[in-house]
């Protein structure tokens, strides 16, 4: 299944020289310069990328965008930049996330007689939608709810930093200082797309 | 505006362009020495302990102002990118429990000159005089020591120096605004529609972004990322809108130093200065008066770890109310899909607000109400909305897709305050060794009745608005109390005028000294009860 591009031609990136200078090279870091991974064993690498690519449907497909999600968890972990909480059920995010990677492998050991990395596409999906569906509260002694918030948590953050998302999204990303001049319904700056695709409501069931 | 600049002119210190503060403003502030007794050390540069610097530099008195973090240049340090903007939350480490537990960093805590409103959304209403009585008229919650016409001279000055801009005010105690209403965007056009058809009144504002240049300070330019902190300088801030003034009247703001204790002198009870940590070195500063402004964890956790043998279970702690009583509003936020392209990430979030069920309907079954207001997420936060309900994969980044057609309004549940709601020391220590917090929160029935009744409301204005779909999450937003003023040291903290009760030279003006919360934003209360406190020093000087 290949996404339809609902904002034809809109490239967020176009626009960085009317980006000011700490925001260009922020950005610019995060696409370009991400560390080697250095906190991930490579086991634990191999399972939190086929996860994280999982959360967010990202498929290995030309044309369409590949955001290195693991190695933007990685360095977040590995610099202790969490979200400035935990739940007091749960380890320490570094903690948390080496423990239920482990688990995910020891579920796909179980079930496949490899680790999760291993699995194909299809059986890990089926995973997460057992893990999503179960009814037991705890996994592997951690809440299962709270285990979700944590890997979806991160996913997303990383996801959603990346310049190609906010392309697929129509977001027009950093704006200062220029601004918007154009305030209001299906009101456009020169350089926005309008969505090709209005129709497209998920909840109408537009996309399936 | 010109009685504004004689009394606070820090919107004229800064520079032509309104960028930066003006040369050597900043690096030619006073400095004192560790063994200066100073009159007063304020720990924490937010809200409270923002205006209170200032205040009282303007009093003549020998200040040093710390914050655990930096001293923000909001051209150097600020993006306009929300993951880049981690630095500005407190990340330190925390926990939360209890049976509805309250995620904090982002959410709620900032860390840095200015406080937590560097990223603070920028609505500025004003309590209403029912908040002040909320025992007597309707059974739940407390009473204040103080009540709304104490406060009200003291909101009407800060308005002015924030400055605040909305409509004429109908709610409560109804005032106008320094400030003509700003224009709104989409997500504040299908607020005031979908109102309007449902039979709803909401009024543009009230927000502390002027219309308009203040001082020195730029227009809006309407980039929508007034939750990254303003790189414009367009909205208020104490970065901006205090500090420069206490500078100017010689204050010293220390930052990049995290007050770890309080010092206390057996003999006499009296606090006697501040520990702290800056370069990894330990270090105390001799002060006349402690005043802690850390905010409603960092407060009680600062408290509770300033032992002696005169306060073993944490200073000013006698009667076990220190960490207590705190509160959060419940936010339920809900989003309308539209036809249209909405963009809600152009426009600052904070558009447009409803009082019009703040108060206690007597035909409800629970007492006390909400507000309703414009939230308008950008993508990693509208993103967490989404997952929040469940989405994931496929279906979760089709969603994403349709960004742009999504309106998102957010409610203020007025939480009542309960004694288990509280913050305690974790075994677990920070990297100084000191305790982390542990925040246990639970929600009691009237609060979540209230949480699903403001859902109705908004899903009605958006369904009135045209929206052919809704969705609702469930979150919190802001924290208050954690060290309440009281009539007596068995009910509070502190008193009328922010003093604790037990030590006679401590005292507290942050949020963690409101005993409720209404279901208004709180940083414009807790900075008029700062400027409060700071004036009753006139009249009342601490022996
Ligand atoms: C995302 C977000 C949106 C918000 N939106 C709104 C809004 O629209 N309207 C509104 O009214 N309110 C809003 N708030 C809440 C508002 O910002 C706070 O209520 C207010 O700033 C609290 O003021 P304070 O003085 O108690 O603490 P803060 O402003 O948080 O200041 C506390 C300061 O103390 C420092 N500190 C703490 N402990 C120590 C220590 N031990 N040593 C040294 N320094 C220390 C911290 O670094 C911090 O700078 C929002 C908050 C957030 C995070
Ligand atoms: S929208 Fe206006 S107030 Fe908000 S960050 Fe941008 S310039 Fe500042």
């Amino acid at each position: 299944m290949t996404r339809a591009v609902r904002f034809p031609g809109f490239n967020v990136r176009s626009q960085s020289d009317h980006w000011d200078d700490a925001t260009r090279a922020v950005i610019v870091g995060r696409v370009n310069a991400l560390p080697a991974v250095r906190f991930f064993t490579p086991a634990e690498e191999a399972a939190a990328k086929c996860l994280l690519d999982q959360l967010v449907d990202q498929r290995t497909e030309p044309g369409s965008p590949r955001v290195d999600l693991v190695r933007m968890v990685d360095a977040r972990l590995a610099e202790k930049q969490t979200d400035g909480w935990r739940y007091d059920t749960m380890p320490p995010d570094g903690a948390a996330w080496q423990q239920t990677l482990a688990a995910l492998d020891e579920d796909s050991q179980r079930d496949h007689g490899v680790g999760f990395a291993r699995c194909t596409w299809e059986e890990q999906h089926a995973m997460l939608e057992a893990f999503r569906d179960a009814d037991d509260p705890n996994w592997h002694g951690l809440p299962r709810s709270q285990v979700w918030n944590l890997w979806t948590r991160y996913a997303a953050t990383a996801f959603y930093s990346h310049p190609e998302l906010w392309n697929e999204i129509g977001f027009s990303g950093p704006a200062y200082p220029r601004g918007y001049k154009n305030l209001g319904i299906d009101r456009l700056e020169s350089y926005e797309v309008h969505d090709a695709e209005p129709g497209d409501d998920p909840m109408a069931g537009g996309t399936e | 505006m010109s009685d504004v600049r004689d009394r606070n002119e820090s919107a004229w210190l800064l520079t032509k362009d309104g960028s930066r503060m003006q040369h050597g403003l900043r690096e030619d502030m006073r400095r004192f020495d560790d063994t200066d007794e100073v009159d007063a050390v304020i720990i924490g540069a937010g809200a409270g302990g923002g205006t209170m610097t200032q205040r009282l530099a303007r009093l003549g008195w020998k200040i040093v102002t710390f914050d655990a973090g930096p001293f923000w240049v909001p051209e150097a340090d600020w993006v306009s990118d929300e993951a880049g903007s981690h630095n500005l939350y407190w990340t330190e480490p925390r926990q939360i429990g209890g049976g509805d537990p309250v995620p904090l960093g982002s959410n709620n805590s900032g860390r840095g000159v200015g406080g937590s409103m560097v990223h603070y959304a920028g609505y500025t209403p004003r309590f209403h005089p029912s908040d002040f009585r909320t025992m007597t008229l309707d059974g739940v919650g407390a009473d204040w020591p103080i009540a709304y016409p104490d406060l009200k001279p003291y909101y009407e000055l800060i308005e002015g120096e924030l400055p605040v801009s909305g409509e004429h005010w109908p709610w409560g105690d109804p005032h106008d605004y320094p400030y003509r209403p700003q224009p709104v965007g989409g997500n504040g056009e299908l607020f005031l529609r979908g109102a309007l058809a449902a039979g709803i009144e909401a009024h543009v504002g009230p927000v502390a972004i002027s219309n308009g240049r203040f001082g020195n300070r730029p227009h809006c330019i309407y980039r929508g990322f007034c939750l990254q902190g303003c790189k414009v300088n367009a909205k208020a801030s104490p970065l901006i809108t205090h500090i420069p003034d206490a500078l100017a009247h010689g204050a010293e703001i220390r930052p990049d130093s995290m007050v770890t204790r309080i010092g206390i002198d057996e003999l006499t009870g009296r606090a006697t200065g501040v520990h702290y940590i800056r370069d990894g070195l330990e270090r105390f500063q001799r002060a006349r008066t402690v005043i802690v402004a850390g905010y409603s964890i960092e407060t009680p956790r600062l408290l509770l770890n300033s032992t002696s043998a005169r306060f073993p279970n944490g200073l000013a702690n006698d009667f076990d109310q220190v960490g207590r009583y705190l509160m959060v509003q419940g936010a339920p936020q809900t989003a309308g899909r539209f036809e249209a392209e909405v963009r809600m990430f152009k426009a600052p979030p904070p558009e447009v607000s409803s009082e019009q069920f703040y108060e206690t309907d007597p035909h409800k079954p629970y007492k006390r109400g909400f507000s309703i207001q414009t939230v308008s997420p950008l993508p990693i936060t509208w993103a967490e909305h989404v997952m929040a309900q469940g989405r994931w994969g496929g279906e979760f980044r089709d969603y994403m897709s349709d960004y742009v057609h999504w309106a998102c309004l957010g409610a203020l549940c007025e939480f009542l305050p309960q004694p288990d709601n509280r913050v305690t020391l974790a075994d677990e220590k920070d990297r100084h060794g000191m305790p982390v917090a542990h925040f246990s929160y639970t929600r009691c029935d009237n609060d979540r009745q209230l949480m699903s009744a403001a859902t109705e409301v908004m899903e009605r204005i958006l369904k009135a608005a045209g929206a052919d779909e809704v969705m609702t999450i469930n979150r919190n937003a802001h924290l208050v109390g954690g060290a309440r003023m009281a009539a007596d040291e068995q009910h509070g903290v502190v008193d009328r005028d922010c003093r604790s009760f037990a030590v006679p030279n401590l005292m507290i003006t942050d949020g963690s000294v409101l005993p409720t919360q209404g279901s208004a934003n709180p940083a414009l209360t807790i900075m008029a009860v700062a400027a409060r406190a700071a004036d009753r020093l006139i009249d009342r000087p601490i022996d």
